[in-house]
């Protein structure tokens, strides 16, 4: 296990992935915004939610790249495709299981059983993610994928 | 009580005004005054017709319960502040009562998203009554897979799920009425549970009784908060819950109207699916909340609206959906007879295309109402804000499809005075928030720019008026937002003359207007008068000190409302029949304007009319 090379590559990797989601969101190619959606978990101010989210971002990433480095080392090979893959099931698992349950815990996103006491404003992502935009699950692969990738790349030339 | 199946019950088609609205801030059942359902959606309000009778005839399926004959209906009403329905007959010398709401407030609790509660209770003696179940999904009319489980009816429909028990037992089958006696004493409930891509959840009808309850007592709680000093305060309480019910919780987004292709013209072709967003509909829904002390609901539209539009930014799109996607393309739904007749059944809605430059204005006129009440915005909102007066600023000179949705774009006075507000009211919220000077100037430019050219091309000196669109002699009602704006002073002949010119020209009888004369927009057919277009005269009147016309106008408007507070988009100025979809959230945040514009006038005339 390289563990200076995750320290490193799973920051790396996990810029890469929030800078090129805040990409798509500018192109606007999908309203997701994971610094918001995390950051609001703390503070109803979006601007300042973005900042604390992208901290709150960048160890969720870290924590992930752990997953992705120790897999690495359990195979005894990184590679590009490696990663890609990990990508693949990184993503799948986000759009259909982590995004679809954050309105059970996040105290300012509306559920769908929302009713008129509701005061959340945050809208729930739906079923992947497709509340944000049609093309969400294809950013969000895409991203996920590149942070696979980055991380396999990376991990491999250490 | 005594039971047994008997044949189908032939029905007449009720008449708009018949319908009252049960709804969860989720999805809408509108009922008719005999018991029946003859509208709902699920899993939301654009969502699949469970129920669709309204506009799909006797094979789109209804939910009626009520007497098994001929009986007469001898008080309608919502039970005071709350959304709980009830309509009682006079049955030979017994008296029926059906009480039915839907369970608004689930968060948190292991309860169905749709769940609605209908108790039929006797006093005097013994009454027949009639149990017709019969859902078919969506535009197929698709029948649904029956199993008894427990004690509940379940009818499937792949991922979806419908669920009816009951207190005392009842044997029901779908599409086949059932007969019962309900005695005093002995009230029958029935409980309808929806489960949409999840589990069914039962709610014993003594327990869904309950949650009726507790849901009433939270809506009085609700309504207790609106601003005790509004005139017309029952009216206006109504209106206030009825845009609430059409507020989908899980967005925070104000659905135009629950229901899809109610005609504007019985029998014609002007039907259109309004189970949409519009952000003008939200925006004033943010001034009508704020104004009566309802700060949270007007902070969720405001969100709404900033969050929908951000893929589009700067461009507003004309209508969105629930969820701020593109609205799907208008089609037609073969097969469906249409209310009275009137086909297409239309699902989609192209207006969703349309550059309509008036949204700016009422977006930005929202978030100026927001810092006026001094909210300071998130700097997110005010770049949102500022980009929208960009674009105004660049684009204004474009023809739009205005306002009404003409599908031939023109050049719109009301959008051109809408743009004028859009920079306007911008450039009053820069004076709290940070602007540079290049942009300050470029917006105060474009302003007045809009301002003369309309006094010179929007302008007929000789009706003393502002008109539709440049060139044309025709008036237009949207008009009468002119004394809410400055740009002209209220005392300004110029406003006084539109106020008058359209009260005049525009007149369809008594409170009533049409939106712009008659036949001029396109489409075959008439329609009717425009029920905001009279509350906006209203706020027009009050606005420029006219307050007791403005009070009367009001009370006469007040006479058109259905037995339980509610309007449709129209109304058949010959007949009083309610026209379009129905109950309309334009409509119904117009009157709440309007008594808002009563309540703030000055006490005294300045000047007779």
């Amino acid at each position: 296990m390289d563990w200076a090379g995750w320290a490193l590559f799973g920051l790396v990797a996990t810029a890469a992935l929030t800078a090129a989601l805040i990409a798509a969101q500018l192109a606007g190619l999908t309203r997701l915004d994971l610094p918001l959606v995390l950051g609001t978990l703390v503070t109803e101010d979006p601007d300042r939610a973005r900042v604390i989210g992208f901290f709150i971002h960048l160890c969720a990433g870290q924590g992930f790249a752990l997953g992705y480095a120790a897999t690495f080392a359990l195979l005894n090979r990184a590679t590009w495709w490696i990663g890609a893959l990990f990508g693949i099931l990184h993503v799948a698992i986000a759009l259909t299981v982590l995004l679809p349950l954050l309105p059970g815990v996040h105290p300012r996103m509306a559920s769908l059983r929302a009713g008129p006491a509701s005061t959340a404003v945050l809208e729930p992502p739906g079923l992947f993610a497709l509340n944000y935009g049609v093309q969400t699950p294809a950013v969000t692969a895409v991203v996920h994928v590149m942070y696979g990738v980055v991380l396999g790349l990376l991990l491999s030339a250490d | 009580m005594t039971g047994g199946s008997g044949g189908t019950c032939p029905r007449p088609p009720a008449s708009i005004s018949d319908y009252g609205l049960l709804g969860d801030t989720r999805t809408a059942a509108l009922v008719a005054a005999d018991g029946g359902i003859d509208w709902l959606c699920v899993p939301r309000f654009d969502g699949e017709p469970l129920f669709g009778r309204l506009v799909g005839g006797p094979d789109a399926g209804t939910f009626r319960v009520g007497p098994g004959r001929p009986a007469t209906v001898v008080e309608r009403r919502y039970r005071q502040h709350t959304t709980t329905l009830e309509t009682t007959w006079a049955v030979g010398s017994g008296r029926l009562t059906l009480t039915e709401a839907m369970v608004a407030e689930i968060s948190g609790r292991l309860l169905p998203t749709t769940l609605i509660v209908r108790r039929l209770s006797a006093e005097e003696e013994a009454v027949d009554i009639v149990v017709e179940f019969d859902p078919r999904l969506g535009a197929r009319h698709s029948r649904p897979r029956v199993h008894r489980r427990r004690h509940a009816l379940v009818c499937e429909w792949g991922s979806l799920a419908v669920s009816l028990a009951s207190t005392p037992e009842l044997t029901v089958e779908p599409g086949r009425p059932t007969s019962i006696t309900v005695r005093p004493g002995h009230a029958v409930t029935l409980v309808l549970a929806v489960a949409h891509r999840e589990p069914l959840i039962h709610v014993e009808p003594a327990a869904a009784w309950e949650l009726l309850r507790a849901d009433e007592n939270r809506w009085r709680a609700w309504a207790a908060e609106i601003d005790g000093s509004l005139p017309f305060r029952e009216h206006v309480v109504r209106s206030l819950l009825t845009l609430r019910l059409l507020t989908y919780s899980p967005s925070q987004a104000p659905v135009a109207a629950p229901t899809t292709s109610l005609p504007e013209d019985p029998g014609g072709v002007r039907n259109w699916d309004y189970r949409y967003v519009w952000p003008r509909d939200a925006s004033i829904g943010v001034s009508a909340f704020l104004s009566v002390g309802k700060p949270e609901e007007a902070h969720g539209f405001l969100a709404w609206l900033l969050h929908a539009s951000r893929l589009q930014r700067p461009r507003l799109p004309a209508l969105l959906t629930l969820h701020g996607r593109h609205v799907p393309a208008e089609r037609a739904l073969p097969g469906w007879p249409g209310y009275l007749g009137s086909v297409p059944v239309r699902i989609g809605n192209d207006a969703a295309g349309q550059h309509q430059l008036d949204g700016y204005g009422w977006v930005v006129d929202a978030a100026w109402a927001f810092a006026q009440k001094g909210h300071l915005l998130y700097n997110e909102t005010w770049r949102a804000v500022r980009g929208f007066a960009d674009l105004v600023a660049r684009h204004w000179q474009q023809p739009d499809a205005g306002i009404w949705e003409v599908r031939t774009p023109g050049q719109h006075v009301h959008s051109k005075l809408m743009g004028w507000l859009a920079l306007d009211r911008a450039l009053r919220i820069a004076d709290t928030h940070p602007l540079s000077d290049r942009q300050r100037r470029r917006w105060q430019m474009a302003r007045d720019a809009i301002a003369t050219e309309i006094r010179t091309r929007g302008f007929d000196p000789t009706a003393g008026s502002y008109v539709r669109s440049y060139g044309s002699p025709d008036l237009d009602a949207a008009l009468l937002v002119l004394p809410l704006l400055d740009m002209d002073s209220i005392e300004s002949p110029r406003v006084r003359g539109t106020i008058n010119a359209i009260r005049d020209r525009l007149s369809a009888g008594g409170p009533l207007l049409y939106r712009y004369p008659p036949g001029s927009d396109g489409f075959p057919g008439a329609e009717g008068a425009f029920l905001p277009c009279s509350f906006w005269l209203v706020q027009a009147l009050a606005r420029t000190g006219r307050r007791a016309e403005a009070v009367d106008l009001f009370q006469a408007m007040l006479e058109h409302a259905n037995p339980l507070g509610l309007y449709a988009e129209e109304l058949d100025p010959a007949t009083g029949a309610h026209l379009g979809n129905y109950p309309q959230t334009l409509t119904h945040a117009a009157l709440i304007q309007a008594a808002l514009a009563i309540r703030d006038a000055p006490a005294i005339d300045p000047e007779p009319a």
